[in-house]
C-alpha cells in the first residue's frame, strides 16, 4: 500500500520513497534536502492543516497539495531503533 | 578562423575586466577578486560584511540578497574586490538568481570563489559547493555557524571535509567574526596560486555518458574556444539546460567570455552555434531517458557520503526544543492568527505613538523656524516675492513637510520590522497567511511584501524580489497599494479622530477612532485578497505554484546592527525617493494657488472644476486636487486640503495663497474643514479614498522599475483608483439614499 506524507502523524519519522511531482517542481524540494531515502518527519500542521517537516535538521512549510505528492514508507522497527541511537 | 582569438588574449587582464563590466561590475581597479556564494540562509552577507566592513543588510529570510552587492577591503597590500552573489540552493533550475550567480562563477572567472557553508545544514549546503567544484577549482568552502552546529549537537570536523572536497575548508562563526581572518588568508592564497587545490569532481557517470561528452566536448571546444569550462557545458547542453542552450543559441555564451576589443566578430557564425546545440541534441537521443535524474540523484549521493564521512559522531543533539516550543504558540492552529495580530498591531502602535515626538520637533525646527528663517532671509536680501515664494513656500515647505511627516515613522517602523525579520518571526507570518494566499491564487511571501507596505509601498514593491514565480510576483506588485502606508496613516488618523471619535462620548473618541482606522487596514488587507484572486482568475491567470517555505531557526536579533542598517538601506533610501517627488510637488501647488487667470487663481479654477465630480463621490473639488498634486507623496494630502480649503472658500486662516499649513489641534482643522462644507459622508469617503487611490509616484516609479513594463505599472495606478471611485460613490449614493446628509 502506498503511503502519502498527509496519512502520517505527526512526529513519525517516515522514509520518503519518492516525489511524484513533475522534475522542475520537484527540483526545489531536493535542493532542500527532500530527496528520496531521507528521512522526514510532520512536526507541525498550520492553523489550515498545511504540514510542517523537519527534514535534514531543518524546518520545511509545504503545502497540503506538495505535501500529497510525497510518497514515504514507515520505518522497519530497526530504522526507527537505529534513528534514535543517531540521536 | 573568425571568433578564435589567441589564447593569451583570453587570459589577459584588460580581457576580464571588459567580461566583468558586461556582467554588471563596477570597473574600478583591484587585484583579487572575490565571488562569495551559497545557500540562501547561512549568514553569506554576514561573511560579506565581516570581510568588508560594509553593513550592508542581512535578514533571516531565505533568499534575501536579491541585487549583487560589491565590497572591497586591503588585505597584504592588495585591493582585494568581493562580490556578495544570490543565495541559490543550486546553479541549475534556472531562477534568475541562479543564473547571476552561474553566469558570475562562470564567466567572471573570480581568482577565488568562497562559498559559505551552514554547518549544521552541511549535506544540503555541500550541492551547492559540488556544482561549483564543477565549474572553478579556486575554491574556499567557510563553514559558518559552527556555534548553531554545536549547540544542535552537530559536530563537523573541518580537516575531514577539506580532504574530501580538496579544496581548504575554513571553519567559524561569521557573527562573532571568528575564521574571518583565517578565510582571508586562505582566499588570498589560493588565489595566487600558493595553495593548489585538486576538488572533487564526480567523474562518476555511466560510461554512455561519458562518451557523449567526450564526443560533445571538442565541438565545445571549437565553437567557443574560449569559454572556461567546456566539459561542465557540454554536459549542461546534454542535459537540455535551456539557459546554456538559449547562452548558445544567441551567441551570449561567447560574448560573456570573449573581449570587447578584439578585431573579430565575438559571436561564432550562426552555423556554427547550429552545429553544437544539433550535436547535443543527436548525442542525447543516445542517452538513458532518465539522464537528468541520475546526474542529479549522482550528485546528492556524493553530498550525502562527503557528508557523512566529515561529521562527528556520538554527540549528544540537543534538539530545536527552544525553537519548537516557540513554533508551537506562533504558528499554532489557535494562537497563531491572534499573536501575529497582537505583534503587528504592537508595532504600528510603536510606530505611531513613537513618532509623534520626532515628527513635531522636526516640524518645529523645518518648518516653524526653519521656514521663518529662510523667509527673513529672503527679505533682507531683496529677493522677488515670486521667487522667494515658488522656493521658499513651495519646493521648500513640501520637502520640510515630507521629511518631519515620513522621517520618523520610517524610523522607527523599518527597524522594529527588521528586528522581526532577523529573529526570524516573518517566514511564520508567511506560513500562517499561506493558505489565505493560496485561496487568491498567490505566493505565501506576499505576506511578507504587504507587511513590508505598511511601513512603504515602494520598499514593498521591491521586496517582492523574494518571490520566484513571475505571474505571483506580479499580483504581489500590484496589489501592494492596498497595504496603508505610513505615508497615510495620519491622515486617517486625523480624519477619523475629527469626524468619527467625535460621534463617540469623549471618553471613548481616543478608542473609536483608533478602530476605526484599523478598519481601514484590515479592509485594505482585504481588498489585497480580493484583487489578487479576481487578477489570478482573470489577466494573470494561474494556479498557485507549489510552495516550500524553510522556516529558519530563531537567531538573537542584532538589535544596533539591525537598527544601523535598516536606517540606512531602507529608511533613508526611501526618505530621498520621496524628497526628489515631494519638491516639484511642491513647486506645483504654488504654482496653481499663484497664478491667476480671468479672475481667480488656476487652484479656483480647478477646484470649481472638479467639485461636481467631487461631490458625486462624497468628496469635494479640493480633495481631489489635493490628491491630484499630492500624487508625488500622500504626506502632503492633509497640509493640502487645508490650504485649499482656505484659499477657495475664504474661511479665516492659513499662511497665505500656496503656503501649505497645518493647525495646531485637530479642533483648528476641524473648524476650518467644516467651514469648508465637510459633512461626516466627506469623512468617512477620504478616509476610504486615501485607502483606495493610485500609488504615490514614488510607488509608480518603482513599480515600472521592476517590472519594466509600462502595461502592468498602468494596471497597478489604475486598478485601485478606479477601485477608490466605484467604493466612495457607492457609499456616497447609499448614504444619500439612507437619508444622511
Amino acid at each position: 500500500m502506498e503511503l502519502r506524507l498527509p496519512s502520517i502523524p505527526l512526529n513519525q519519522t517516515v522514509e520518503l520513497i519518492h516525489i511524484d511531482l513533475p522534475a522542475e517542481q520537484a527540483e526545489p524540494l531536493m535542493e532542500r534536502g527532500v530527496l528520496p531515502g531521507c528521512r522526514i518527519c510532520p512536526v507541525r500542521s498550520s492553523p489550515s492543516g498545511d504540514p510542517i517537516i523537519s527534514v535534514d535538521g531543518a524546518l520545511l512549510a509545504l503545502r497540503r497539495e506538495t505535501a500529497a505528492c510525497l510518497c514515504v514508507r514507515l520505518l522497519s522497527a530497526s530504522g526507527v531503533t537505529s534513528l534514535q541511537d543517531a540521536s | 578562423m573568425a571568433g578564435v582569438a589567441s589564447p593569451g588574449c583570453a587570459s589577459c587582464a584588460e580581457h576580464r575586466t571588459q567580461s566583468l563590466v558586461r556582467l554588471g561590475l563596477s570597473p574600478d581597479r583591484w587585484d583579487t577578486l572575490i565571488a562569495l556564494a551559497g545557500n540562501p540562509n547561512t549568514g553569506k552577507s554576514t561573511v560579506f560584511n565581516a570581510l568588508t566592513g560594509l553593513r550592508q543588510h542581512t535578514g533571516n529570510w531565505p533568499g534575501k540578497t536579491v541585487v549583487r552587492a560589491e565590497g572591497a577591503f586591503e588585505h597584504a597590500g592588495k585591493r582585494v574586490k568581493i562580490v556578495d552573489l544570490p543565495g541559490t540552493y543550486s546553479l541549475q533550475a534556472g531562477s534568475t538568481d541562479e543564473e547571476v550567480a552561474r553566469d558570475f562563477i562562470l564567466f567572471g572567472r573570480p581568482d577565488v570563489t568562497v562559498v559559505v557553508v551552514d554547518a549544521t545544514r552541511l549535506e544540503r549546503n555541500l550541492n551547492l559547493v559540488l556544482q561549483i567544484l564543477e565549474i572553478t577549482d579556486r575554491v574556499v568552502v567557510f563553514l559558518n555557524l559552527m556555534d548553531e552546529a554545536r549547540r544542535h549537537g552537530i559536530g563537523i570536523d573541518p580537516a575531514k571535509l577539506e580532504k574530501e572536497l580538496g579544496v581548504p575548508v575554513v571553519a567559524g562563526v561569521a557573527r562573532q567574526n571568528a575564521g574571518i581572518a583565517e578565510l582571508i588568508a586562505t582566499a588570498a592564497d589560493v588565489s595566487a596560486g600558493k595553495r593548489k587545490t585538486s576538488p572533487l569532481r564526480v567523474v562518476r557517470y555511466a560510461p554512455d555518458v561519458e562518451r557523449a561528452v567526450s564526443e560533445l566536448l571538442p565541438v565545445v571546444e571549437s565553437v567557443y574556444p574560449e569559454v572556461p569550462n567546456a566539459r561542465w557545458v557540454a554536459l549542461r547542453l546534454l542535459n537540455a539546460d535551456e539557459a546554456v542552450q538559449e547562452a548558445v543559441r544567441s551567441g551570449e555564451l561567447g560574448q560573456l567570455s570573449s573581449s570587447a576589443g578584439d578585431a573579430v566578430p565575438t559571436i561564432p557564425p550562426e552555423l556554427e552555434r547550429q552545429r553544437l546545440l544539433e550535436a547535443a541534441t543527436r548525442l542525447r537521443w543516445d542517452l538513458p531517458a532518465d539522464f537528468h535524474d541520475v546526474v542529479t540523484q549522482h550528485s546528492y549521493e556524493a553530498a550525502e557520503r562527503v557528508a557523512r564521512a566529515a561529521e562527528v559522531s556520538g554527540l549528544k543533539r540537543a534538539g530545536f526544543a527552544f525553537d519548537r516550543t516557540l513554533d508551537r504558540a506562533l504558528t499554532s492552529r489557535t494562537l497563531g492568527f491572534h499573536l501575529m495580530l497582537l505583534i503587528l498591531a504592537v508595532v504600528f502602535w510603536i510606530t505611531i505613538q513613537g513618532a509623534n515626538v520626532p515628527s513635531s520637533m522636526l516640524a518645529a525646527l523645518l518648518i516653524d523656524d526653519g521656514h521663518t528663517w529662510l523667509k527673513g532671509l529672503a527679505a533682507s536680501m531683496g529677493i522677488p516675492w515670486w521667487l522667494d515664494g515658488f522656493v521658499l513656500d513651495g519646493v521648500y515647505l513640501a520637502t520640510a513637510w515630507v521629511v518631519s511627516v515620513m522621517l520618523p515613522p520610517m524610523a522607527i517602523f523599518f527597524p522594529v520590522f527588521t528586528l522581526l525579520e532577523d529573529f526570524g518571526y516573518l517566514p511564520r507570518v508567511a506560513f500562517n497567511l499561506d493558505s489565505l494566499f493560496k485561496k487568491a491564487g498567490a505566493h505565501g511571501k506576499q505576506a511578507l511584501t504587504m507587511c513590508m507596505g505598511f511601513g512603504c509601498n515602494a520598499a514593498g514593491v521591491v521586496a517582492t524580489r523574494v518571490i520566484d514565480s513571475p505571474r505571483e510576483r506580479l499580483i504581489a506588485i500590484i496589489t501592494n497599494n492596498f497595504s496603508l502606508c505610513n505615508g497615510r496613516w495620519p491622515t486617517q488618523i486625523l480624519i477619523a479622530t475629527i469626524f468619527i471619535g467625535a460621534l463617540a462620548p469623549a471618553s471613548l473618541g481616543g478608542v473609536v477612532s483608533a478602530a476605526a482606522v484599523v478598519g481601514i487596514a484590515l479592509l485594505g488587507v482585504t481588498m489585497m485578497f480580493v484583487s489578487s484572486w479576481l487578477l489570478s482568475r482573470t489577466v494573470l491567470r494561474g494556479e498557485a505554484t507549489s510552495f516550500s517555505l524553510e522556516l529558519p531557526p530563531y537567531r538573537p536579533p542584532r538589535i544596533l546592527q539591525t537598527l544601523y542598517t535598516s536606517v540606512i538601506d531602507r529608511t533613508l533610501i526611501v526618505l530621498w525617493r520621496a524628497v526628489v517627488f515631494a519638491a516639484p510637488a511642491g513647486a506645483a501647488i504654488w504654482l496653481i494657488s499663484n497664478i491667476t487667470v480671468g479672475g481667480g487663481t488656476l487652484a479656483d479654477h480647478l477646484v470649481g472644476w472638479l467639485n461636481p465630480f467631487g461631490l458625486l463621490l462624497g468628496l469635494n473639488g479640493v480633495i481631489l486636487l489635493a490628491y491630484v498634486v499630492a500624487i508625488p507623496a500622500n504626506e502632503i494630502v492633509i497640509p493640502t486640503v487645508l490650504m485649499l480649503t482656505v484659499l477657495t472658500t475664504g474661511v479665516a486662516g492659513g499662511s497665505g495663497a500656496g503656503v501649505m499649513f497645518d493647525t495646531e489641534s485637530a479642533g483648528a482643522t476641524e473648524a476650518i474643514l467644516r467651514a469648508g462644507g465637510w459633512t461626516l459622508l466627506t469623512g468617512v469617503n477620504l478616509m476610504l479614498f486615501s485607502l483606495l487611490h493610485n500609488p504615490c509616484s514614488t510607488t509608480i516609479y518603482t513599480i515600472f522599475r521592476e517590472t519594466r513594463s509600462a502595461k502592468w505599472t498602468t494596471v497597478a495606478t489604475v486598478l485601485p483608483l478606479a477601485m477608490g471611485f466605484v467604493v466612495c460613490f457607492l457609499v456616497a449614493q447609499v448614504w444619500r439614499l439612507v437619508g444622511g446628509v
